[in-house]
């Protein structure tokens, strides 16, 4: 549906791109990435109210490069909604439908579908949003995008501001939005929950560049550079060397660990890597318990150098070697049933098949 | 009641004496003029053709010039808070000059002005600056006009792009948003810059008599007036014409209160 090829932008010193990018008719994707990596000027120039330094935008095949915002026909929800504070709440949400002059009978049932879609009834005729909360204001902000039947809807940090709940409820609507209204949308946020949550496609944005597209499940276990496996939360980062290739396709690395994982492509003796693994996939050995094949292979006797309670989970810090720590991440009730303290020995696996080896680049120290 | 601790006390003094002592001076100086105030003095100066030519004349001429100031720089004002390009700041300080000059000189400047061609030209299609109501407006909305675009530039910079852009995204051209987004955002500021600038013309006097002399019952405005009823020692005139121009000012900035007061 929109194809995005070679975009570049410059705002000042800051380069984004080049941007290759392609959202599906019906789909909805994530760019995620840190604050100030390029993900806002990507959403301006693609709705065409910043000029590309080059490169180009298209629209089912037909190229928009040069297309004003209002002949785009994309709706947009910025970060900050920026609801018009003249106009009542009404007045806000036909505001685009009024303007673009479609049929009053049309209007009025996908006011209504999206009043009920969105609970906007107690609010629908309050004179002015400055009453409105902030969950009311971001709902008001996406029927208005909404109202004009817009087949593409891009979203800036929509649930930034808001608290847990309400966020949760709207992310949920959204996926209503997309899956039941058929609304193709591409959605930028630094939230890697709400990423994992929406995004059935994630492209990953750090610096003004894409570093990895891909199904959720690739961006979470696969990271396909350092760079994105730093940015995402709960990573086990070790900087290893490839000492041999074992039996049976494995691979033996050396560093601060010994570890042993089945070999990847690309990847030969004496090359430099880096061993990956998330928190949630190091395993704890309970004590007294047989150890099955699986976990033998990268067993680690270590001690418990800090807790972090976070509400549903507790990440230990655990010193598996002379300044060598790792996170291991653990549900309440697993954590209450060890009853683990700081300074308790601990033994952890890491499976071969949680780890994920990357090419060390050249440039990073 | 809030509790003002000692230790407080001194800065509290630092901040309330001068409060103090300038409404005092200003007090004094605005009430100074009733010792040589009468009401009968007051009406039957009222009644005379030439004043009510002066008053007529300065407001006509105040509201001409501030409307053509503010409908001047309602695009140059949103121009330079909406888009960056090169020399922009030398433009913006260049455009500043008329505020800081005095506006004997820019008065001057006019009249020098009117000795070039481009004036030579408007003369012999029959418009003429010195010693004309022209030149009264044209003296008044030289001093003005950067004024109205300070104010202006102030007004839209304080209207959020993002709503301008959601409004594109929604269908609106460019004109469209101006119209239907920004100017009703910025309707209060503008309505404000417009009193301002009014104001600033009715009281506005170097430039005007630089340009237009002071003709009584024809080019002479209530401050001009005002100098020549002191240059005559006519204090009864003076004492009139100042009590109105007090008047006027006080009614204008009330409103200027009034309309943005209700802003927020």
């Amino acid at each position: 549906m929109i194809r995005i090829r070679g975009l570049t932008a410059h705002r000042g010193k800051f380069l984004l791109g080049p941007v290759d990018l392609d959202l599906d008719d019906g789909g909805y994707l994530i760019v995620l990435g840190p604050s100030g990596a390029g993900k806002t000027v990507l959403l301006e120039v693609c709705l065409g109210l910043e000029s590309p330094s080059g490169g180009e935008v298209a629209m089912n095949g037909v190229d928009m490069t040069d297309l004003p915002p209002e002949r785009r026909r994309i709706a947009y929800l910025p970060q900050d909604l920026a609801l018009f504070p003249h106009l009542s709440v009404r007045d806000n949400i036909l505001f685009g439908a009024r303007l673009q002059r479609q049929d009053p009978d049309a209007i009025r049932d996908r006011l209504r579908e999206l009043v009920a879609l969105l609970d906007l009834d107690g609010i629908l005729d309050r004179p002015s949003i400055r009453t409105l909360s902030g969950g009311e204001k971001q709902r008001v902000a996406l029927a208005r995008a909404l109202l004009p039947s817009p087949r593409v809807l891009f979203l800036d940090e929509p649930f930034s501001a808001l608290d847990a709940t309400i966020k949760r409820q709207l992310q949920i609507k959204l996926r209503q939005i997309n899956r039941e209204m058929g609304v193709t949308i591409l959605h930028v946020t630094h939230d890697q929950e709400e990423a994992f949550l929406l995004g059935e496609r994630i492209a990953v944005m750090i610096a003004g560049k894409l570093h990895q597209i891909g199904h959720r499940d690739d961006i979470y276990y696969r990271p396909a550079s350092i760079a994105v496996a730093r940015f995402l939360q709960n990573q086990n980062i070790f900087e290893m060397q490839v000492e041999d290739g074992g039996d049976n396709g494995t691979l033996h690395l050396a560093g601060p660990i010994s570890l042993t994982t089945g070999s990847r492509s690309g990847i030969r003796v004496g090359d430099r890597v880096a061993a990956v693994i998330r928190s949630e996939e190091v395993v704890i050995i309970r004590p007294n318990r047989p150890i099955g094949n699986e976990l033998r292979q990268n067993l680690f006797d270590g001690r418990i150098v800090d807790i972090l309670g976070l509400g549903g989970n507790h990440i230990l810090t655990v010193e598996i070697s002379d300044g060598v720590r790792l996170n291991a991440e653990l549900p309440n009730c697993a954590f209450r049933d060890l009853g683990y303290a700081v300074g308790d020995p601990i033994r952890i696996a890491l499976r071969s098949r949680s780890l994920w080896i990357l090419p060390w680049p050249r440039e990073m120290p | 009641m809030a509790v003002i601790r000692t230790r407080d006390l001194p800065f509290r003094l630092a901040l309330t004496l001068p409060l103090a002592g300038l409404s005092g001076y200003f007090l004094l100086l605005f009430g100074s003029q009733y010792l040589f105030f009468s009401a009968a003095a007051f009406l039957r100066q009222l009644a005379l053709p030439e004043i009510q030519a002066a008053i007529i004349l300065s407001l006509t001429s105040a509201t001409c010039s501030a409307l053509l100031a503010v409908v001047i720089a309602v695009p140059c004002a949103y121009l330079l808070a909406r888009h960056e390009f090169q020399g922009k700041r030398l433009l913006d300080t260049f455009l500043d000059l008329p505020v800081v000059l005095t506006p004997i000189a820019l008065g001057t400047l006019i009249l020098m002005a009117w000795n070039n061609p481009a004036g030579r030209l408007l003369e012999s299609v029959g418009i003429s600056l010195p010693f004309t109501v022209a030149g009264v407006i044209a003296a008044q909305f030289t001093v003005v006009s950067a004024i109205a675009l300070r104010l202006l530039k102030a007004t839209f910079e304080q209207v959020d792009p993002r709503c301008e852009q959601v409004a594109r995204t929604l269908g609106c051209t460019a004109a469209g948003s101006f119209r239907l987004v920004t100017l009703p955002l910025a309707g209060r500021g503008i309505m404000a810059a417009f009193i301002l600038t009014w104001a600033r013309a009715v009281g506005e006097f170097g430039a005007t008599v630089m340009v237009a002399g002071t003709v009584r019952g024809d080019t002479a405005t209530l401050p001009s007036s005002i100098y020549m009823a002191m240059s005559v020692a006519d204090l009864p005139r003076a004492v009139t014409l100042i009590s109105l121009l007090l008047l006027i000012s006080l009614a204008v900035l009330f409103a200027v209160r009034l309309a943005l007061g209700r802003r927020s």
